[in-house]
């Protein structure tokens, strides 16, 4: 399957592990990355909240960037991408005035025009369902050796759940399902499903930090060895944060973050050079020791 | 139909808790506010809730279903039987229980009382003889979401960053904010969005989505609140970290065309308190979790997201104009749920089956 690849800003700066572990993951899945070059930031949210027309506009570019490779769905591997890309996407599909006001002004820069013919598909979705599935057991067969792995969905990968439309946002089952596939048990926890504090970890720090303690806290009681997330976003706040609800609470936490493609990784038998496990804060060892890799 | 309950009870005189289950018959088209009522009326005429229309509109209804919060005379339970679930009902969260299933409301109502929910009319009168002032559809448009709001509380219950701040405004109160900042005729609109920019405002969102999927009448309080911040940052108010940090993410945008990760910080806290984190910005560092700023990381063909910036800036959808111009094509998508058959196809609490009474101080004993 060919599809074009959205990777957004973490996964080409900070969390370059990200982006190594899925292009390297991507052949074995059977998926044909193609790059887009000329594509920004997706806003975060940030740029919608802030000057909410050029938001759509950045988006409607990314998109038309992968229409005009030919391709008919862009992957992306973040949630808050995920969302601001499908909520552009509907809103030029379902639009037919607004889809032509933004061509236009695709065009006059000298970006391709839309027309509305890509999909947004976050990776966990290729890989969680159908064909992808099958796919995924055939891969990931070097298994996690029963690795207890708490799923860590976030926000935006859940809601508003119409422009998600994937997982239910109360009993998502998508992380479980690959966490079973790749040899692993999933670990349940309430905290799940709720936000991370990302967003307002700068402005609101200690809001923030109150909301990142469950997720974590949760799943160390619950007995995970690590903690899998499909959001590059989820993953600084809860692998670069850490340390510091260590320093607010006195308390250890020592809960190693992967991401989604750090986990198939593994259990498909990637190499120390394409997981980049040492680009964490959190140590990884206590996990790799168990898997005895 | 058979429909069970399994509704968390509490006496606050006591502060006793317990999971009573409860099992009516009920014909197929009854609401969970119709189970409720059977339930009063035949088995235990000791169980509060709040209820008045019947038919969505007087908000009194709101409570807690599995964890999430509905309003219980727009729940159909059907579905719910069908699947042989019996679902946890209890009071919805962020506001203090009274007894079993009714909150206080009052913390609520301080807080859209703050929001001065009126107009303060900002208009000419029209010299007598003369024609009525006119507000046009387009007007109308902006805040026609945020009119629909029916105070039922449904967005407040799992708005993660009221739990962890009780003093945010919250969904209900912001979307309210909304609606007067958006009305043609408020005067006031500078001083409201100065206001609503103040901590426990606009910026103390973390963009949980929570008010979204819940909001049983289609509000969408995220995206009332994301218009402020539009409006807000369009009238230059703009002192809040968090809206220097949105700006830096248009600047960015604009510039190098991927954000512009490592200067995020000094441009959003300033540099000050920048350095007092230096430790902890190090020990990222180490990891490669901070990248170097310079060169900067620079998109192939940026210049056409300049270009685009000052073609959306003459084309003047400003503030919260771009957001309410895609309003009609996401009003045309429904809300996606698993049906209860499917996920009790997934077992009763395996991976992503119905979430067990786990919401914080429910894990207490079931008692029948
Ligand atoms: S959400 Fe982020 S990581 Fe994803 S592209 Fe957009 S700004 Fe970047
Ligand atoms: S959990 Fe955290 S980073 Fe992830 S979507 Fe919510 S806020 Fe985002
Ligand atoms: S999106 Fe913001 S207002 Fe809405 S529930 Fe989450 S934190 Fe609260
Ligand atoms: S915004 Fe929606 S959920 Fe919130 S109080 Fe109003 S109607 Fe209820
Ligand atoms: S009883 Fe009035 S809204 Fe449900």
């Amino acid at each position: 399957m060919r599809v074009a690849y959205y990777k957004g800003c973490l996964a080409s700066l900070s969390a370059k592990e990200l982006d190594i572990s899925t292009q390297a993951l991507a052949p074995k899945l059977g998926l044909e990355l193609v790059e887009l070059e000329s594509v920004t930031c997706c806003g975060a949210g940030d740029i919608q909240q802030a000057e909410p027309d050029y938001y759509l506009h950045l988006n409607a570019r990314i998109l038309a960037y992968a229409e005009a490779q030919g391709c008919d769905t862009l992957l992306t591997i973040c949630n808050v991408c995920t969302l601001n890309l499908r909520q552009a996407n509907f809103q030029i599909q379902k639009d037919e005035a607004l889809r032509e006001r933004v061509s236009a002004n695709l065009s006059a820069v000298g970006a391709p025009p839309y027309s509305g013919g890509v999909d947004v598909q976050h990776f966990l979705w290729l890989i969680a369902q159908g064909d992808g599935y099958e796919k995924l057991k055939e891969v990931a067969h070097h298994g996690l050796k029963g690795l207890k792995i708490a799923p860590f969905y976030g926000c935006q990968i859940l809601r508003p759940s119409k422009l998600l439309g994937v997982d239910d946002p109360d009993r998502p089952h998508t992380l479980e399902a690959v966490i079973a596939a790749c040899g692993g048990e999933a670990v349940d926890y309430p905290a799940k499903v709720k936000c991370c504090g990302f967003p307002i970890i700068q402005a609101r720090e200690e809001m923030a930090l109150a909301e990142l303690i469950q997720p974590i806290e949760q799943a160390m009681e619950a007995g995970a060895d690590a903690m899998v997330t499909p959001c590059p976003l989820c993953h600084l706040s809860l692998d670069a944060w850490q340390q510091k609800l260590e320093k607010q609470t006195g308390r250890s936490f020592d809960m190693p973050i992967l991401h989604l493609s750090q986990l198939v990784g593994v259990a498909a038998g990637l190499s120390d050079s394409e997981l980049k496990f040492k680009r964490h804060v959190v140590s990884m060892k206590p996990v790799l020791e168990k898997l005895d890799v | 139909m058979q429909v069970g309950l399994k509704v968390w009870r509490f006496d606050t005189k006591t502060a006793e808790r317990a999971l009573k289950e409860y099992e009516v018959d009920a014909p197929e088209e009854a609401t969970l506010l119709d189970v409720l009522d059977l339930v009063k009326d035949k088995v235990d005429g000791s169980l509060a809730y709040r209820r008045s229309c019947r038919m969505m509109i007087c908000g009194s209804c709101g409570m807690r279903m599995d964890g999430a919060a509905v309003l219980a005379c727009k729940t159909r339970m059907y579905d719910v039987a069908q699947a042989g679930h019996v679902p946890v009902i209890s009071a919805m969260g962020n506001l203090p229980v009274v007894k079993d299933l009714v909150v206080d409301m009052q913390p609520f109502w301080d807080k859209i009382r703050a929001v001065k929910p009126w107009v303060e009319p900002g208009y000419e009168a029209p010299a007598p003889g003369d024609k009525e002032n006119v507000v046009s559809a387009e007007q109308m448009a902006t805040i026609h979401k945020e009119s629909l709001c029916i105070l039922c509380g449904c967005c407040v219950s799992e708005c993660n960053s009221m739990e962890a701040n009780p003093d945010f405004l919250g969904p209900a109160a912001l979307a309210k904010g909304m609606r007067f900042v958006g009305d043609a005729r408020d005067g006031q609109t500078v001083e409201r969005l100065e206001e609503l920019s103040e901590p426990n405002g606009v910026w103390d969102c973390t963009r949980c989505y929570f008010c979204q999927e819940r909001c049983p009448k289609g509000v969408d309080p995220r995206d009332a609140i994301a218009k402020l911040g539009a409006e807000a940052i369009r009238e230059g108010i703009d002192r809040d970290m968090g809206a220097k940090h949105a700006k830096w993410f248009v600047k960015s945008a604009k510039t190098t065309g991927w954000l512009r990760e490592t200067e995020l910080v000094p441009k959003t806290q300033g540099v000050v308190r920048t350095l007092k984190d230096v430790k902890f910005g190090m020990k990222l560092a180490k990891h490669g979790k901070v990248p170097p700023p310079f060169p900067p990381h620079v998109a192939k063909d940026v210049d056409e997201s300049r270009s685009l910036h000052d073609i959306v800036k003459k084309q003047d959808q400003r503030g919260a104009q771009g957001i309410v111009q895609g309003e009609r094509a996401l009003g045309r998508i429904e809300p996606h749920h698993d049906t209860y058959a499917a996920a009790a196809e997934r077992g009763p609490y395996g991976p992503g089956s119905f979430p067990k009474p786990y919401l914080p101080g429910e894990e207490g004993e079931e008692t029948t």
